[in-house]
Order: structure tokens, then sequence, then C-alpha cells
């Protein structure tokens, strides 16, 4: 950082991932797997152009159904869903958006599902077959979704089967590879080091914890599959504590509640080099535009040249006063 | 985003059915369009400042005051309300129209609906456009209680109200669809709205007139004027989305495929298969 205020046009908000596997985000924003759907009608909610990392809904080897109505509901302070992983597959997937990736105006990530290391080896085996016309810039690796190795659970719920999953998927792909977990993986910060050993590019720490709401009848679940994932500001704390205790193993993509740019402001502050904007974008979605701007500002105001000087910036200054 | 977000000013909150309230709002620049099945999405921010897409049929259009009236949807978790709190003069973002207009063939003259206090939102205006276009309605209407019906004021006198409740309190003892088949040759088409119980049971009815297969459609989407609309459809409420039909949280699969409730819904071909529960 310099010594005074900088012009906010003059910060560099770029972000690079160097070695083996180069991605380079035009702007630290990164639209959250789902929220958007694939990509091509994406151009019709939110400019592109103020976006850096578009991660498409999740793509599994065959074609998922999904979960049955209600697939989303409000909870206090947020919302709570269970999509099921809804998709036609990776090759209809391919077919209906493949050229859509290719012309995108910010960098994309293919979000990959898979409930076993076969399924995910096959997948992303016919991902990289139609390189040409993909055009991907990364791959997500969803380790919130059920292993069938772990009965159901999580993947990120299991160290050990987390890092086999992560294996498979960098023998795979010379493209960068993105960890997705939630609040609720397993020792974030041991298992950071694990993914960025397995040859994990970066993290996304922007994964939904997991929430259960019963019906008006207290009968069941309000949601059709019962448990859910949680959005929006009731797990913004519990995902800024992730992300200030995962670590320095890799870069981090920090994510969960963001509605504001001041809520993503506090994402740089405790180690996030870019921020994932989820559900609130389908209210706002100037948003990402808003993000940028905002950034931009208190980098300058800092004297900082680059976005990324802010990163964990919060987290230095609270284990310096501790004495760390 | 589809249609841009315009503010509109809430003129009165009042009671839909009991327990479930409704808002009235000018909202000249937006109401033309309006038919049954539409529904606004109102961008209110809940505390914290959090704005969701809450969906809110449209259960009444007065063209020369400039108003809308919409229903909200109980939340799923019970909660407050925030929009309930507003006081009128307030100023909502709304946007829409989000759904499509229900398919009702223009030969169709009789015209049967069953719901509940839940899904009196989506078929209130139904019943008022039908009667309009001089159709004849009738309307099976179903509550726990005879406190917990709607008023039939809401509606016009022309509409046929037919009562049951579960308790016995008024009218028929039971559910609804139970009666669905005295009205099953009468009823050129059927519109069933409410909670999953009653969609389901419905549903059943339907399969079990006497005419066969009478829960499929011949094609997927028949135009308005069509004479082989499907004759049972399913009006089905979601609560939350991006109204764009992006984000995969209102597809319903039913017997014509995929619907995005947020685009080609509310109404879907009854399917045999539950609403709930559909695996991953």
């Amino acid at each position: 950082m310099t010594e005074g205020p900088r012009s906010p046009a003059a910060v560099d908000m770029t972000f690079d991932v160097r070695g083996a596997h180069p991605l380079r985000l035009e702007r630290p924003i990164v639209t959250a797997s789902g929220i958007l759907g694939f990509g091509a009608e994406a151009a019709d909610l939110v400019d592109l152009r103020n976006v850096g990392l578009f991660v498409t809904r999740g793509v599994s080897l065959s074609a998922r159904s999904g979960a049955g109505l209600p697939r989303v509901v409000e909870v206090p302070g947020g919302l709570m869903h269970a999509i099921g992983q809804e998709n036609p597959g990776v090759d209809e997937v391919i077919e209906r958006h493949g050229s859509a990736w290719r012309a995108a105006p910010c960098a994309i990530a293919i979000s990959l599902v898979a409930s076993d290391t076969k399924a995910l080896t096959t997948l992303i085996s016919r991902l990289e077959l139609r390189a040409d016309l993909v055009g991907a810039d990364a791959y997500e690796l969803d380790l919130t979704v059920a292993s069938s190795t772990l009965e159901g659970r999580r993947w990120e719920s299991s160290l050990e089967e987390a890092t086999r999953l992560i294996d498979a998927a960098r023998d795979g792909t010379d493209l960068a590879l993105i960890v997705k977990v939630s609040p609720d993986a397993v020792e974030i910060e041991t298992l950071a080091s694990a993914a960025a050993d397995a040859g994990a590019d970066l993290l996304s720490i922007s994964g939904s914890p997991i929430g259960f709401l019963p019906n008006r009848a207290r009968t069941g679940g309000a949601l059709a599959d019962g448990f859910g994932a949680l959005s929006g500001p009731l797990i913004r704390p519990r995902a800024l504590a992730a992300i200030a205790s995962a670590g320095r193993s890799l870069p981090i993509i920090g994510g969960g509640g963001i509605g504001s740019p001041a809520d993503a402001l506090d994402f740089f502050s405790v180690g996030a080099t870019a921020v994932s904007l989820g559900s609130a974008l389908w209210a706002d979605p100037e948003l990402p535009r808003a993000v940028i701007d905002s950034a931009r500002r208190a980098a300058a105001a800092h004297g900082a040249e680059r976005i990324t000087d802010l990163v964990g910036v919060a987290v230095a200054g609270a284990e310096s006063r501790r004495g760390r | 985003m589809g249609a841009q977000p315009v503010v509109a000013q809430l003129l009165a909150i009042g009671e839909l059915t009991p327990g479930r309230s409704s808002l009235l709002l000018r909202a000249p620049s937006i109401i033309a369009g309006l038919r049954p099945g539409h529904a606004l999405h109102l961008l209110h921010a809940e505390a914290g400042g959090y704005r969701l897409r809450r969906v809110a049929p449209v259960t009444k259009v007065d063209l020369l005051a400039g108003t809308v009236e919409v229903g909200l949807l109980p939340r799923a978790d019970g909660g407050r309300d925030a929009l309930t709190e507003l006081a009128p003069g307030a100023n909502i973002l709304v946007s829409g129209p989000i759904g499509q207009p229900i398919d009702v063939a223009a030969t169709s003259l009789h015209l049967l609906l069953v719901s509940d206090g839940e899904g009196f939102a989506w078929v209130r205006l139904l019943a008022t456009s039908l009667i309009a276009a001089g159709r004849s309605v009738v309307l099976l209407l179903e509550a726990r209680t005879a406190i917990e019906l709607p008023a039939a004021s809401l509606l016009p006198e022309q509409v046929e109200i037919v009562v049951a409740t579960a308790d016995g309190s008024l009218g028929h003892k039971g559910g609804a669809a139970e009666l669905l088949h005295d009205y099953a040759e009468w009823a050129d088409q059927v519109f069933a709205a409410g909670d999953r119980q009653l969609l389901d049971a419905a549903t059943s009815a339907a399969r079990a007139t006497s005419r066969p297969d009478r829960t499929r459609a011949t094609a997927k989407r028949q135009s308005r004027s069509s004479a082989s609309a499907p004759w049972l459809q399913l009006l089905i409420s979601h609560e939350i989305g991006c109204g764009s039909g992006v984000c995969g949280g209102c597809t319903f699969s039913g017997t014509s495929g995929s619907v995005r409730l947020c685009r080609e819904g509310p109404a879907v071909v009854a399917s045999g298969s539950s609403l709930k529960g559909r695996g991953k």
C-alpha cells in the first residue's frame, strides 16, 4: 500500500491464479452456482461484464430430475432451498450451453456434481472431450453434494473422502480447479491444506450449510426433501468465520449472505480474494457493479494499488491485537 | 430480469381469507396485462435489508382505479410478515406479471374450481373473470372449520359456492375434492388450487370419474382457444425465486414435462404422481 489515498479508477481489480493451472478474473466477483442457471439465460438477469467468474448450475454425468416442490422457502434471515441438482446431464448441457460459455464476457467455471469418484472421472472426461465447444476456464468441484460412499452425507464431512474426490478431479483436467465447501465442512483449515496438496487452485467457501424447518403442521419438512441448504444473512457470520479460519493454503472465494457492497467488503477483509454473490442477485441484479465500485473506493482510501491488498486485513488486525 | 421492478404504492391491507392478508396496490403501469394466473413479485426488504422476490398471486384488478390486489402466501416458517406491518402510503417494489394466464378453452362454458384457503388467492380473479365472460362457475371450497372459510362476498354472486369443512361445521363434512364427482359430467374444465393434500385429492378424484384418463392433456400446452385444453389443471404456488426461470427453485415435473412455475405456471397438467417427495 502507498501512503495516501489513490484514485479509485487506478485500483487494479484483477485476480490471477498463477502456476500450472492459471485462471484470471478481471473482477473479483463470482456468481454462485445455480443462482443464474447455466449461462445463456443469465444475460437477461445480470450484466456479466461486471462479473469475473460465472459458475454454472451443477452438472452431473446423468440427468437428475431434482427435488419435489416446494424447493425454496423463506426462513428468518434468509431462505432454505433443496433443488436436488436438477440438470439434464452433461451431454445435454454441453449441447445447449457450451457455445454460450465460449462467448461469455467473463471466465466460466462449470460446477461438477458427482456422488462417487467414478462418476466424477467420467463427467470430467466428457467435458474435456468437448473442450473445443465448451470453452470453460475452470471447474468447481462441489463438496456440498451428497456422497454415495458416505451414505448420503456431504463430501465435505470427511477429510479423507473429500481429498479422494479432489485427487480424481485433478487427475482428469489441467484447468483450474476450485473446491467448494460450506461452513459445515470438517476441519476447514486442514481441508484447505489437503486440497492444495491434491492440486486444487482455489477454495470456495460459499456453499450453504444444512438447515431443517418443519412444515406448519409439523408433520414433516417445509421443503419436500426435508433438509435444505441455507442462504442469506443468517449464514453470513458463519461464512466469515470459516473464511477467517481457513488459513492461507489457497486463495479463497468467499460468499454466503452477501446482500450489499458493505457485506462484500467484510468478506475481503477476512480473507476472501473474490466474493461470491447468490440469491441477492434476484432482487438486485446491479449488485456486482455496486460491489466493484465500493471495493475500488475502499481500496483507494487505503492507498492500495490492488484489490487483493485488502484481503485479510480485518483478520490480520484481530490477530495483531491478540498478540498472535 | 424480465419485467423491471416498478414502485407501487400500498393503499390498504386486507384479509383475503382468515389469517391470510391481501395488499391493495396502486401500480397503473403494470396492471393492464394482468390476467387470472398471473402473480407479482414483491421486492420488500426484511429486517437486515435482505430482499427476496416473493410471489403474490393477483386476486383483483381495477383498471379504472389503476389498482391491483394481491394475496400474500403464508410464509413456510409461519414467521411474521413484514409486508403486513407497512402503513398505507408505503412504497413497495413490484415486478410482473409472473407466470402465464390460466388456459381456459373458449368452448368451456361450465367451469369447476376446487380450492381451500391457501388456493383461494389463485381462484378469486379466475372466478370473477369467468363470470364476466358469461361462463358458469361452481367453486368447491374447503376449510378445516367454518370460521376459516373466505367470505362469499369476495366473489361475484353468480358463483355457486359449495362448502366442505373437515369438522362438518358447515356444508359437506370432509374435503372439497370428495364432491368433484358430482360435477364431473357438468364441468368442461376443472381448476384446483390449494395445499398438497387438496391437489392430490383432486387428481385422484378426477381419475376416478367415469371418463378414463381425464387428468391427462392430449398435448403439452394448448392455446387459450383450444377445445382440447387439459380437463384438470392444478394451480401450484411457489414462494420465492428468481422470476426468470433460471434458478430451478420452482420447477414442477408433471405429465407434460418440466414446468417452471414462474414462467409457464401456475397451471400444470395434473400428474398421477404425488407432488411431494420426488427423489433426487
